[in-house]
């Protein structure tokens, strides 16, 4: 191959290489993203989706105090004023993977992802809160095997949140 | 004497009230943005007793102002099973209908939302038809307590049960008179006449209630009679239910706990105990003045008040909270709910232990649903006389309103008139789905299988004529034209309701099939496997429709049906709960996919009414109308609500009108009126599903060239591969729309590749 012909095909492999990089959607996300936090999304939405997400955040704050039944009731009133609202489910499938009821916690996790499919909030620190919450309650659930890779993930993504394989109200808040 | 000793034991040491349980709404939210009309705030606050202040100064707990812009409320504390919420003084920014900003008026704090008092939905009485809320002694003010016992008994704590130098002073008044003007009745004979006597007026009978009031006293500590006679009392009359004891009737009266009620309605209270609906402040506020000026100056005379305290209330005016009659609309909706409760909650249960239930119910929705259905079922039997019914039960319908995300029943109107027939249409009955049922075939069609799907919203589906045979022999479904429309995509043959494409498309998936996702989406009724199960033949009930089509709106997720959050018992602890539960069933991209079919049932289909009513937004939805037109459905909704309507008679027979003309009409004014036209949110596109340009007649893959095309929807790696015949007749090489050609450097690092 002559000279020339050798810098193109270079170029076009870095190029290929990062094209695929891109393309691979955030796999190669740089280590120790931000961690997610739902105050810093507060003020986005329309007003129900605002009113939605500070009810979440009062929720996440009885959870935190130790007041599940009436953390529940605020998740629950921020669906009632916006169904759709993805950090209900999120704070949902938390809150029902600290209680131990993990099937209903990928449930709501199934529909917190769907809800955040495409946003523009979803973030490396999401990614490892979606992964490590997911994680978590396949564990709690027996499938530790699955559960692992996810929690190591969400590690890997978020060290500061997931270094102890949980997700504490405090953090997600 | 034994006997009567027997008698008073038996009540007094056993359950002394029989409570009807309370059924509460979902509490109202507010919040900045909202539409503070669509929601009706001012009669909201009425209908939860607060009462409108001039605005003046501060605004007393209970109490709101509305000015031009500016709300001031100041909401009341109450008590939620999970969250007690304290009073709260806050001030509403209004911009047009809109909340434009919601504050804390002490602290100036912004505020996310505002939680207002559930509503009483209604209760469950037993035979006497009697409310009350229970009270302890120590919950009562003592200005209340000296009020009473100045006008009825002032010598209560001094006598035995009986108060002979009252008797004797009666007696004289009444000799005087030449007529019955005063009793001697102490607060212990009154209590003994309710709870064991009748109002006869004979000596018999009077002696029978002094003997019970001397044992009462005898056994019982005076603090224990007081209580129970504050909580028997009969103070008023709120419809049909009897208002009794002096915790219901602050509520009844002043909108407020009894703990908080002023001196001056104290002794309105206890000047109305003589004669509570001759007296009533709401209609006789003149004479109930007069009668509570003469209870402070008893108090007064008997050193209970000062004389500052005696000026002070009597210069009060009399003010009462209007009377909201309980709501008779959501009679349907608590029945449902009691079917709903686990077993242990008897109707004996619910009508005597004063329980709290804590509902899923919107009450505003639920009375639109229920006065939309009465006025609508009369409008047709007016458009329609062949509607009225000559002999036997009327026109009939349900209205459903469902939140799909979680279940939530939000309104459920089982009949036009629970007063002429309670039986509930919604969950009690199952009728002929008809076309409601197709899009169950579709999405058996429709769902990936080992292989991938049988069908594609491109596909092309055979309409033509079908014989199938069965044990009761062939059968041929004929469509609503009767006519055959040969080769149709699958997209129109659902937005027609085309019978014959359907039951072939069935006849392909497999009646199991359809089974399966039908029962796995939410129908419980057991669905005949049989060739006309694809066209409705089953029965179900509007309630598990509902379900089903929830589970499609949310995204293939299916919710547990919830008809209320929490159960509190009289003490105030939760004692049960029904938690959002749900679970998949289907997968995103299927649902979506049907989801997108049944919007266009709405844009283009049989459905179309629904847009000619004004209603903008996401809806998705199908008509159905069963055999020989008996039963009228239509089953509509948006991201984030459910609507089924159900018009038919009890004992079946022709309406002689399609669904469009009937159920639609009333689903699209529900909807119009519950929403104000404007449908919130989109319908989600899973990742998985793309879009591909489509030649409409052959639903073949249009290519740049077709000279028809149209955007098609499709689970990835599910897009025709075979191009329109203009492409394959031409020979040339198919390039998809908007495919761009490869520029030169990767034109050139294919080469390379390709010469590796």
């Amino acid at each position: 191959m002559k000279r020339g012909g050798k810098r193109i095909a270079g170029f076009v492999l870095l190029w290929s290489f990062l094209g695929g990089c891109t393309s691979l959607g955030g796999r190669f996300a740089p280590l120790g993203a931000p961690p997610f936090s739902l105050s810093d999304v507060a003020e986005e939405g329309d007003a129900a989706r605002r009113a939605s997400v500070r009810l979440v955040l009062t929720g996440l704050d009885e959870d935190q105090a130790l007041h599940p039944a009436r953390a529940l009731a605020l998740y629950e009133r921020a669906l009632q004023v916006d169904p759709n609202n993805p950090f209900a489910y999120l704070a949902l499938a938390r809150h029902h993977v600290d209680g131990a009821d993990p099937e209903q916690a990928l449930a709501f996790l199934d529909k917190a992802d769907a809800l955040l499919a495409d946003s523009e909030v979803r973030s490396p620190g999401l990614e490892a809160d979606l992964l490590g919450i997911r994680g978590s309650a396949l564990q709690a659930s027996g499938r530790v095997r699955s559960a692992l890779p996810l929690l190591e993930e969400a590690r890997r993504l978020s060290p500061s949140v997931w270094d102890d394989a949980r997700l504490d109200a405090r953090e997600l808040r | 004497m034994i006997q009567l000793d027997r008698v008073v034991r038996a009540r007094f040491e056993g359950r002394l009230f029989q409570v009807p349980s309370r059924v509460m709404s979902a509490p109202t939210i507010l919040y900045p943005g909202l539409d503070w009309k669509r929601i009706d705030l001012p009669a909201t606050l009425v209908r939860l007793g607060y009462r409108e202040s001039d605005g003046s100064g501060a605004i007393p707990v209970g109490y709101f102002s509305w000015g031009e812009r500016k709300v001031r409320l100041h909401r009341r504390p109450f008590d939620h099973p999970s969250r007690a919420e304290p009073s709260r003084d806050v001030v509403l920014q209004l911009e047009g209908t809109n909340i434009e900003e919601l504050r804390d008026a002490e602290t100036g704090r912004e505020l996310g939302a505002l939680l207002l008092e559930p509503e009483l939905v209604g209760a469950y009485y037993g035979a006497d038809h009697e409310q009350r809320e229970l009270v302890r002694l120590g919950d009562v003010p003592p200005h209340l307590i000296d009020a009473i016992l100045a006008v009825e008994d002032q010598r209560f704590l001094k006598h035995r049960g009986i108060d002979f130098r009252r008797i004797a002073g009666a007696l004289w008044v009444n000799l005087r008179s030449g007529r019955v003007r005063q009793g001697g009745s102490t607060l212990t004979q009154q209590l003994v006449k309710n709870f064991f006597l009748t109002p006869e007026r004979s000596l018999q009978r009077k002696l029978q209630e002094a003997a019970m009031a001397l044992i009462v006293e005898a056994r019982y500590e005076k603090e224990a009679i007081l209580e129970s006679y504050l909580n028997e009392i009969y103070l008023g009359q709120r419809g049909s239910t009897a208002i009794h004891g002096v915790g219901e009737a602050s509520w009844f009266y002043f909108g407020k706990a009894v703990q908080r009620i002023s001196l001056s309605e104290s002794a309105l209270i206890a000047a109305i105990i003589q004669s509570p609906n001759g007296l009533s402040p709401h209609r006789e506020v003149e004479r109930a003045t007069e009668r509570r000026d003469l209870a402070l100056r008893l108090m007064r005379e008997q050193g209970r008040i000062t004389e500052a305290q005696l000026e002070e209330a009597s210069a009060e005016p009399v003010r009462v909270a209007k009377v909201t009659p309980e709501p008779r609309d959501a009679r349907f909706f608590l029945d449902a709910l009691r079917r709903q409760l686990p077993a242990f909650y008897s109707l004996e249960t619910l009508t005597s232990e004063g329980l709290r239930i804590y509902a899923t119910l919107d009450l505003r929705l639920q009375r639109l649903a229920a006065s939309v259905l009465r006025e609508e079922l009369a409008a047709l039997e007016k458009r329609y006389p062949s509607l009225v019914s000559k002999s036997g039960p009327p026109l009939e319908g349900c209205v459903i309103a469902l939140r799909p995300q979680t279940g939530e029943v939000l309104a459920l109107v089982g009949g036009r008139d629970y007063a002429v027939s309670q039986f509930d249409r919604c969950t009690q009955t199952r009728r002929p789905a008809g076309s409601v049922f197709k899009p169950f075939v579709y999405i058996a069609a429709l769902e990936p299988v080992p292989g991938g799907p049988r069908i594609t919203l491109a596909s092309m589906l055979d309409d033509s004529p079908l014989e199938v045979s069965t044990p009761s022999g062939l059968w041929r479904p004929a469509n609503y034209d009767k006519t055959f429309h040969g080769r149709v995509r699958t997209r129109e043959a659902l937005e027609r309701s085309l019978n014959v494409a359907t039951a072939r498309l069935a006849q392909q998936v497999g009646i199991s099939h359809v089974v399966d996702v039908a029962a796995r989406l939410g129908i419980e009724s057991p669905l005949p496997r049989v060739p006309s199960l694809a066209l409705g033949s089953a029965d179900i009930s509007p309630l598990e429709l509902a379900r089903a089509y929830a589970t499609i709106a949310n995204g293939g997720i299916r919710p547990q049906i919830r008809t209320f959050e929490d159960v509190v018992d009289g003490s105030g602890r939760a004692v049960e709960r029904q938690p959002i539960g749900f679970e998949r069933v289907l997968d995103a991209g299927t649902a979506y996919l049907a989801t997108s079919l049944l919007e266009g049932v709405i844009d283009r289909g049989t459905g179309a009414g629904v847009r000619g009513g004004g209603i903008r937004g996401p809806i998705a939805g199908k008509t159905g109308t069963s055999d020989q037109e008996r039963d009228a459905w239509f089953v509509g909704f948006s991201p984030e609500l459910v609507v089924v309507v159900w018009i038919g008679f009890d004992e079946p027979r022709s309406l002689g009108l399609p669904s469009s003309r009937v159920a639609v009409p009333v689903w699209t004014r529900f909807v119009r009126e519950a929403t104000g036209g404007e449908l919130r949110g989109t319908f989600l596109r899973p990742a998985e599903v793309v879009e591909a340009e489509i030649d409409p007649l052959s639903g073949d893959l249009a290519l740049a060239g077709c000279p028809r095309r149209a955007p098609e929807i499709f689970i990835r790696g599910t897009e025709p591969v075979t191009t329109c015949p203009e492409w394959a007749s031409a020979g040339r090489e198919p390039r998809r729309p908007g495919e761009r050609r490869p520029n030169f450097l990767e034109r050139l690092f294919q080469d390379w590749l390709n010469r590796l």
